[in-house]
């Protein structure tokens, strides 16, 4: 237990009680406007003790901010978020993928496009400790989810400087910049895991990051058949608010569509191949709508545009509630595949 | 606003440019590079809608301040 013997080098502040604590974290605006959880120095050794951390320990360095972010300084702001100590490593990683040149730090935390970091677990980890894949997916409810987004993004105000209006830009943002966390329903999936897809074992846990736009939900009760339920998905699909530039999608496939697109027996490359080839449009149409600039001219009516650079790039993910005849996208940040990707990164046991 | 800081870094004269509404996140950025005193220059907001033509103006009155800026350095 390295915990109890470590020093910490945050600075202390002495408070009377619980409320001044809490009020003291909004005056010095530590916070995403909910209160936070005071981070004491047990609370904080905890998390560091779950993951198997020295406080010192450099977990991540945003090379265009020029900031190293410690595993204490994680701590203290999952400690914040509300995390429970076995979420910390879940944190650890997402933030080590944050710093990944392919994710590319400042042009999604800072752009007007207003990106959120959506969070995808996979792995054992996710029933153990209580992700939410099921009903009401990306609403409130489940600790797991709420949290260790938040300790994320709390990581980005308060350690990377990530603050509204200054450098984080987003012209509209979401409210996923609260917390953005799913986890893929791998139990009920008949389909492989997205992990598995990325090379990683199905029994390792893996965190997927990917700056990202809202939920898009589209509908389909009618179809019984998995060209009929992609249809449908691909035409809102194809029109949707930033169709230029985005370099994937996550296309989130709830119990009625996924049960039907299995009985079909598309697997996820069929679906990817189908929305890849069925989402493309026109330069014409993407030039009358005032998306492109330049004159339409004939060419440009049979000039297909698809919306991401393959098909691969359309990222399935069985996950949402088992009734219900819903299913969303989600539009990555669309600032080129050169600028920003989804990354994957193992979540650790450091516990030795 | 990083190119122009990596370029004076490296030694080559530079002369970042944003638009007005960006100045602040602008200076968070030098800041955050030990810069706080960073020296760019701004143009009104929008350009992205903006004629040639329109560009072509903005670009002859902010001429003379970028080659300010290159001979002046950011001393």
């Amino acid at each position: 237990m390295l915990a109890m013997t470590t020093q910490l080098a945050s600075k202390r502040y002495a408070v009377e009680d619980l409320n001044h604590a809490i009020d003291f974290c909004y005056q010095q605006g530590w916070t995403d406007g909910l209160p936070v959880v005071p981070p004491t120095e047990r609370a904080v050794l905890s998390m560091l003790d779950a993951a198997g951390l020295e406080p010192d320990k450099q977990v991540a360095f945003i090379t265009n901010r020029q900031v190293a972010v410690t595993a204490e300084k994680v701590a203290v702001n999952a400690v914040m978020a509300g995390c429970l100590p076995e979420y910390m490593p879940i944190v650890v990683a997402a933030v080590e993928a944050l710093a990944e040149p392919t994710w590319g730090y400042h042009g999604p935390a800072t752009s007007t496009g207003g990106a959120a970091v959506l969070m995808i677990v996979n792995g054992p980890v996710s029933a153990k400790l209580g992700f939410n894949s099921g009903d009401n997916l990306f609403g409130p409810g489940w600790r797991a989810n709420a949290t260790t987004g938040r300790a994320v993004r709390l990581v980005m105000r308060n350690v990377i400087g990530t603050l509204p209006g200054a450098l984080d830009r987003g012209t509209v943002g979401h409210p996923g910049k609260y917390s953005y966390v799913i986890a893929e329903n791998e139990a009920d999936s008949p389909w492989t895991p997205f992990h598995v897809e990325r090379g990683f074992k199905a029994e390792q846990s893996v965190v997927t990051v990917m700056a990202a736009e809202g939920p898009h939900q589209f509908y389909n009760q009618l179809s019984s058949t998995a060209k009929g339920v992609l249809t449908s998905l691909c035409d809102d699909m194809k029109h949707h608010g930033s169709t230029n530039g985005q370099p994937q999608y996550v296309v989130v496939l709830a119990g009625e569509h996924m049960r039907t697109i299995a009985r079909d027996g598309w697997s996820k490359a069929d679906i990817q191949k189908f929305v890849f080839e069925n989402t493309q449009n026109s330069l014409a149409h993407i030039k009358r709508v005032e998306r492109l600039a330049g004159a339409v001219t004939a060419e440009d009516e049979t000039t297909m545009r698809p919306i991401v650079p393959s098909a691969e790039d359309v990222l399935v993910i069985a996950a949402g509630g088992r009734a219900g005849a819903f299913s969303c996208y989600i539009p990555a940040w669309a600032g080129g595949k050169k600028s920003s990707q989804s990354v994957s990164k193992l979540i650790q046991d450091r516990r030795a | 606003m990083l190119d122009g800081i990596l370029f004076e870094k490296a030694g080559i004269p530079a002369a970042s440019i944003v638009t007005d509404v960006f100045e602040g996140t602008g200076h968070a950025m030098a800041q955050s590079w030990g810069l706080p005193d960073y020296k760019f220059l701004s143009l009104p907001h929008p350009i992205a809608n903006l004629s040639e033509a329109q560009l072509d103006q903005r670009a002859r009155e902010i001429a003379p301040e970028i080659v300010k800026l290159l001979l002046q350095g950011q001393e």
